[in-house]
């Protein structure tokens, strides 16, 4: 067994769901580690099936999952007492004040009534939500809602956090406060957390590993920082002017005969095939003996958009 | 110790800032859990409270409450007469038996059944709760079973409360059962017969309840059940006069009927008044087949839940 099959929090083996003649998940093989796993991938990509099949809530057609230790199928309740949980519908109770909210389900996954009073007011307050907590949800904005959402998931002190969408709703600024609250409660609370969202920017800000999906099929599975990165080449823009004439063939012509890989559009150079600062002093060289000007000259990112545009 | 309202942890720090304490309250448990009986014990008192209307808006409670009230009233002016006649009421057929006071709590069981109930089932599909419950130790059994044995509890506080506060107050005031042998068997007939019909009314209003995920649309079913089952049956059995079997499908009847034998009373039922008083036709069913329907009832509607459940799309 591989050091990432031992360390893994949640794994699943040719995991397949099917509604009918529609494939949600494609004989899925993942391996989550501890940390923020982000699940990313456009809407119907097979996100909140994968996590319904983590928690047990629904038989896949074939294949297998094992989640803390424990099959979701034939183990479900013991492993839902130990994994929290927080669902994209921005529905809740609206007549119930956050404080009962939260702690009721604390008591549902299996916390006595004393702890769990104590611990849904602590998890609000950690949330930001100490001041509000006797607050009823129908009075409440969809910010405050989904840091609910999320205080009733980590209440029960769970191993394992699913947050389908958490982010659903919030604009920008809550958005980006939400996600690293995120990161700070598995970070400092040593809750790992499993993030499902189609907005790739927000997986890459707050995400250790990364689960993409596509229209049901498995397209990267790994550590972040291994998927993406900055060695993807140098981008390089060039002002296309009439003196000196043909100053971006020019730096076209001496960075290919320098042995630069290169792609071209209009005046803009796309450059690869050899390490970053290797690029950037042949592009600096090619430049200054051309006469040319630099509108734009950037160290090229591979994202998670990439890995999406590989797979199509 | 000052406390923030957003997601920097609250604590204090030393004024020179050389060491701080940090009190971020969040902290790991370790202690017991109490698996799939605690969440279906919470999940039945959470049912109950909002059954009752406790921790909710003043608007909610009044129905609920209103109907304890209108089953208990009887009961109350009943003891008020036996303490100030100070005659053996009961014996004197001045006030009725145990067994007759079922017709006293009759609307108060309706008007529960039909506009306080359909709620319990029908509010957690529409806020998203069922989502949530599933993600915890329960299955979808459970927390049916949960529901249903909340609102059977709920409803025994009508179809029993006000019997056990009469067998009391008799009791104090001298005209309860003769002996703890009689009072025994009085309190097991108040606790058979309210748990029994308390079941059936549950089966059937969850049963509706189940079908829709609007309120408005439920309480007009379950209305329709009980007051269609009641009139259509009545009229068939006792204008008509066809089979009397036929009072399986009325709800009211049928438990009542039940009733009437955990109480030893029928068949043949004396009726003082002859061949026409009410419920004659009734009193004609065997024990067995009204054991059975009532059963028939609480398995049918537990029938439709499950079958509704299992088709909904609990998990998104």
């Amino acid at each position: 067994m591989s050091d990432a099959a031992e360390t893994a929090i949640a794994s699943t083996t040719a995991l397949t769901q099917r509604f009918g003649p529609t494939v949600a998940l494609d004989a899925i093989d993942v391996q989550l580690q501890p940390g923020v796993t982000g699940l990313v991938g456009a809407n119907g990509a097979g996100k909140t099936t994968l996590i319904n099949a983590l928690l047990g809530l629904r038989a896949p057609t074939s294949g297998s999952a094992i989640v803390l230790g424990l099959d979701p199928r034939s183990q479900g309740p013991a492993l839902r007492s130990r994994v929290g949980f927080a669902p994209e519908r921005d529905v809740l109770p609206d007549e119930m004040r956050a404080v009962d909210f939260v702690r009721h389900l604390a008591q549902v996954r299996g916390l006595p009534r004393s702890e769990a009073r104590t611990r849904a007011s602590d998890s609000l307050w950690l949330v930001g939500l100490g001041e509000e907590r006797t607050r009823t949800l129908g009075t409440m904005s969809t910010g405050q809602r989904q840091r609910v959402k999320l205080a009733q998931a980590i209440a029960s002190d769970p191993q394992l956090v699913l947050l389908d969408e958490p982010t659903s709703g919030l604009d920008p600024t809550q958005r980006s406060e939400m996600l690293t609250l995120i990161g700070e409660i598995s970070n400092e609370h040593s809750v790992n957390v499993v993030l499902s969202s189609h907005l790739l920017n927000e997986v890459e800000s707050v995400c250790d590993h990364v689960v993409a999906l596509d229209a049901g099929r498995l397209v990267a599975c790994g550590p972040l920082s291994d998927l993406i990165g900055d060695d993807e080449g140098v981008t390089l823009e060039l002002v296309d002017v009439a003196q000196p004439a043909g100053s971006v063939d020019a730096v076209e012509r001496a960075l290919r005969a320098a042995g630069v890989a290169l792609e071209r559009v209009g005046s803009t150079l796309r450059l690869g095939g050899l390490e970053r600062d290797e690029l950037c002093d042949r592009a600096r060289d090619a430049v200054a003996d051309a006469g040319a000007r630099i509108r734009r000259l950037e160290t090229r990112r591979r994202t998670l958009a990439d890995l999406f545009e590989t797979a199509a | 110790m000052s406390e923030s309202t957003d997601s920097t942890p609250s604590g204090a720090a030393a004024a020179d800032g050389a060491a701080q304490i940090l009190d971020q309250r969040y902290r790991p448990y370790d202690g017991s859990r109490h698996g799939l009986a605690g969440a279906m014990r919470a999940v039945i008192v959470s049912s109950m409270r909002f059954t009752l209307g406790l921790g909710r808006p003043a608007r909610h409670k009044f129905l609920p409450w209103l109907a304890v009230v209108v089953a208990l009233v009887p009961a109350i002016v009943f003891v008020g007469i036996a303490t100030v006649l100070d005659i053996d009421l009961i014996s004197e057929n001045i006030l009725p038996e145990y067994h007759e006071y079922y017709g006293c709590i009759q609307a108060a069981l309706f008007f529960f059944c039909g506009i306080v109930v359909p709620e319990i089932l029908v509010a957690d599909r529409r806020n998203g709760m069922l989502p949530l419950y599933l993600s915890t130790p329960l299955r979808l059994w459970s927390y049916l079973a949960s529901k249903a044995a909340a609102v059977t509890v709920t409803l025994a506080v009508i179809t029993m409360g006000p019997l056990l506060f009469l067998l009391v107050a008799y009791t104090v005031e001298g005209s309860g059962p003769a002996g703890i042998g009689d009072w025994l068997t009085v309190l097991v007939r108040i606790l058979g017969s309210g748990i029994a019909i308390a079941a059936t009314m549950t089966a059937a209003s969850l049963a509706i309840s189940s079908l829709t995920d609007r309120r408005a649309f439920a309480v007009i079913g379950v209305i329709l059940l009980l007051l269609g089952s009641s009139l259509v049956t009545s009229s068939l059995v006792e204008t008509a006069e066809l089979d009397s079997r036929l009072y399986a499908f009325n709800l009211f009847e049928i438990g009542a009927a039940l009733k009437d034998r955990i109480y030893g009373i029928g068949p043949p039922l004396q009726f003082p008044d002859g061949d026409g008083a009410p419920g004659r036709r009734l009193s004609e069913l065997a024990t067995w087949f009204v054991l059975s329907a009532n059963a028939a009832w609480v398995l049918a509607g537990g029938a439709v839940v499950w079958w509704r459940y299992r088709r909904i799309e609990a998990t998104q």
